[in-house]
């Protein structure tokens, strides 16, 4: 049903933003703030900050099956139960139900979502790294895809402008595969950590750093301002944080683009369409379906903001078609959809440790160590693949769940696992993968979603130079475990697709020609000036660090821009 | 009987009831990586729930803290099989099970009953197949459903809801680990 609704006061606005997650949320909060109206459209459900987190207090025994997931649960998010935990019922309520939102497997790829308000930033590891210079050099020193149109220092002021607003704890190191930000005090690492650190130093000359992350360790006006409040360490974070101490949009941005009293949000609408205007020349505005009562309206705004995530955003744009843009929104290039990256996760190697007895923690703490890149950089350089990889991961004392593989049972057994466990460590990489236009999503010729709209298909995998590194992954990783003096150093390799990294990006990349790539230096849509593309799509590369302040950071410089040229009437 | 013999017959017993899940487990994988369609129909009979009740209260027995049975261990132990468990697994669980029937499990003394666990854990141990074994199960989901109830939590371990402060501390003497 089309309502065709003409534009009136109640449906337009200066900027539509859509989708409220990581970047959908900053770019609501700086467009707001500086003085335009929003609306921002969310395709799920809504969720309120601190209300709806309706697990976050409960204690374990609340939890019927205790936090596995249950074979109901597995079938229904089929998708989001693969990545560890996220079947559990502390949060899998939270996740799309994959059942009803399908998506084609071409080849498979393991697609984590969260339809609602917040979108993935409410379940994000909090991890924040700013990337390199490197990093925005690496493709055209290489010759690989296409250069990026910015370098670091393009997106320097931005990153410490997200810093500051999110709150990220942190140490500085001073190095340059891993630029220092804006931090609030680092958590501690742990006396095992601390050692191998020591050692990763004294023997390989590799830094070893506490995890940076969006935890206030010591919350700042502009933080307390939104009723943010420190971190309680119970690292119960995914399930939504009674206290705002983690960055979400939930906690953060939206917040502070309410408080502007600019901000209008929709729920439960997905974006169908983007409208082009044939004799304007310009996207003035998007169509939304309605997913309960399936009824379509349309709304109106003199800039778009795109934020749906990656694979979303890239899947509206193709499915954007008219006169001008036969192939898809922006689209001549035909590089929507295609360079889909992604971090590849899953390998590396654990161990257990002798001594550090008397050690011993109060408290959790919801972050990990960080061993960033070192391969590739300075004077290494592997034969077998390009780019490099990163650790996370940390040290901790096992628990009662020893208990399971070790043998015994009776009184003393019960007994003995009262006792904190012996400490094991454990580290996973997070490597870089390189874009390749034959790594992509696209639409379906034929099937439909239950809205009508045509349905993704992922086609993307690893390729050499992915199985050549995750090979030195694992290698690397059992080499610092055994050179730390830990002890059963054990390697861990766990089948996967790409998608598991949860980091999906390159889908609308920027890039200086039109050609090869979608959108300009200030994320602008090249042939359509006004739509302004700033999640993960956008990436031209996929450096080897979590991505979300790098979205935000261009976010937040695209909505600078963006306001700028509306005040200039560029746009 | 004799302990020991108790032991042999066991051993001649579960020998040949253990080698049945090993030779099944290679279809059964097949089946485990599909969505279950007969988890419903999993369930125990009243002797089959007696038998769980006794093993799981010898891996965690009652002392000065509440036991296995006390916080309703056995019920859960059947209700997670349902509700998270598969097919191949349903099916090793249901065998170990018949072969305690054939033992007379629950007609042993206590001491016979230590013997039969004891042997059942070093030929789990044997099982390469991906399923399961029937010792690993009811152990794991003993340990499960004991650790993270109420009373079994918060007698074993030293519960914090919320910790407040993140602090590297050194251990006392006997000091019980904390449970968040
Ligand atoms: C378990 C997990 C751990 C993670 N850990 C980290 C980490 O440690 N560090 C890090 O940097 N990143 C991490 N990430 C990744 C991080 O969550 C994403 O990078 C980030 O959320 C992406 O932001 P986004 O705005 O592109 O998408 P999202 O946050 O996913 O938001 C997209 C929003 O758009 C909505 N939407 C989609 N399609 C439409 C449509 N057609 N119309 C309207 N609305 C639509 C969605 O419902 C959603 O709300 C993690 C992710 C997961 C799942
Ligand atoms: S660890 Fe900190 S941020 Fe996470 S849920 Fe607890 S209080 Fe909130």
């Amino acid at each position: 049903m089309n309502l065709n609704i003409k534009a009136n006061k109640n449906n337009t606005f200066d900027a539509i933003v859509v989708g409220s997650g990581m970047s959908g949320g900053f770019a609501a909060k700086e467009l707001t703030e500086r003085g335009l109206k929003v609306l921002m459209i969310e395709r799920g459900h809504e969720i309120k900050h601190i209300e709806d987190y309706d697990t976050a207090m409960k204690e374990p025994w609340d939890f019927e099956h205790r936090g596995k997931t249950t074979n109901l649960s597995a079938e229904e998010r089929w998708a989001n139960s693969r990545f560890w935990g996220l079947g559990s019922e502390e949060v899998v309520n939270h996740l799309t139900n994959d059942k009803e939102n399908p998506y084609i497997e071409k080849r498979a790829f393991d697609w984590i979502r969260a339809y609602h308000t917040g979108g993935k930033s409410m379940h994000w590891g909090r991890q924040s790294y700013r990337w390199g210079k490197h990093d925005f050099e690496a493709n055209a020193k290489e010759g690989i895809g296409i250069d990026w149109p910015i370098r670091y220092e393009d997106l320097e002021p931005w990153y410490t402008h997200v810093e500051k607003f999110v709150g990220i704890s942190g140490q500085k190191e001073g190095l340059d595969v891993l630029p220092d930000g804006h931090f609030l005090p680092a958590m501690p690492l742990f006396a095992p950590e601390a050692h191998f650190k020591n050692k990763m130093m004294e023997r390989f000359n590799r830094p070893v750093t506490v995890g940076r992350v969006a935890n206030l360790t010591q919350p700042q006006d502009i933080h307390t301002a939104l009723g943010r409040a420190s971190c309680q360490y119970r690292s119960k974070c995914q399930r939504g944080c009674p206290y705002g101490a983690y960055y979400s949009s939930l906690s953060g941005s939206i917040p502070a683009a309410m408080r502007t009293n600019r901000l209008s949000i929709l729920h439960d609408s997905i974006v169908a369409e983007i409208i082009y205007d044939e004799q304007k020349k310009r996207a003035s505005g998007v169509r939304i379906i309605n997913q309960n009562t399936m009824l379509t309206e349309e709304y109106f705004a003199k800039i778009i903001f795109l934020n749906a995530g990656s694979i979303n955003t890239a899947a509206l744009m193709l499915n954007s078609k008219s006169n001008r843009f036969q192939n898809g929104f922006g689209n001549e290039s035909d590089q929507i959809g295609r360079n889909l990256m992604d971090h590849q996760l899953g390998s590396g190697a654990t161990a257990s440790i002798e001594g550090f007895e008397d050690d011993y923690v109060y408290g959790q703490r919801p972050n990990a160590m960080y061993i960033p890149r070192f391969r590739n950089w300075g004077n290494d350089k592997q034969t077998a693949y390009q780019r490099g990889f990163g650790y996370q991961g940390g040290a901790s004392r096992e628990g009662w769940n020893r208990g399971v593989g070790a043998d015994g049972f009776g009184a003393d057994f019960k007994q003995g696992l009262t006792k904190p466990g012996a400490w094991t460590i454990s580290i996973g990489g997070f490597g870089e993968i390189l874009p390749n236009s034959n790594n992509r999503i696209y639409l379906d010729s034929e099937k439909k979603d239950k809205w009508g709209i045509p349905m993704i298909v992922t086609d993307a995998a690893f390729v050499e130079n992915d199985w050549a590194m995750r090979k030195d992954i694992i290698a690397s990783a059992v080499e610092m475990l055994e050179t730390a003096g830990f002890k059963k150093v054990t390697p861990y390799d766990r089948p996967t697709h790409m998608g598991l990294g949860i980091h999906d990006m390159g889908t609308a990349r920027m890039g200086r020609d039109p050609k090869t790539s979608v959108l300009n230096a200030f994320n602008q849509v090249h042939d359509c000036k006004n739509v302004f593309v700033t999640d993960g799509a956008a990436m031209t590369s996929s450096s080897c660090v979590n991505p979300s302040i790098t979205y935000m950071a261009l976010t937040a410089r695209a909505s600078d821009f963006a306001v700028k040229a509306l005040k200039k009437k560029e746009l | 009987m004799k302990r020991r013999e108790v032991i042999k017959n066991v051993a001649l017993m579960l020998g040949g009831a253990f080698s049945a899940p090993t030779l099944m487990a290679m279809d059964n994988w097949e089946n485990a990586t599909k969505p279950n369609t007969n988890g419903i129909a999993f369930s125990l009979t009243e002797t089959q729930q007696r038998i769980v009740a006794e093993i799981a209260e010898l891996i965690i027995p009652k002392t000065d803290t509440p036991g296995a049975k006390d916080v309703g261990v056995p019920a859960f132990i059947e209700m997670m099989l349902k509700d998270c468990y598969k097919t191949p697994e349903h099916q090793s669980f249901i065998e170990g099970l018949d072969s305690m029937g054939k033992v007379k499990f629950l007609e042993l003394n206590t001491d016979e009953k230590r013997g039969v666990l004891k042997f059942l854990e070093q030929e789990s141990k044997k099982i390469t197949s991906k399923t399961t074994p029937f010792w690993r199960l009811i152990k794991e989901l003993t340990l499960l459903g004991y650790f993270t109830s109420e009373a079994g939590l918060k007698a074993s371990f030293e519960y914090v809801q919320i910790p407040g402060k993140l602090e590297l501390i050194k251990l006392k003497p006997n000091q019980k680990a904390y449970a968040y």
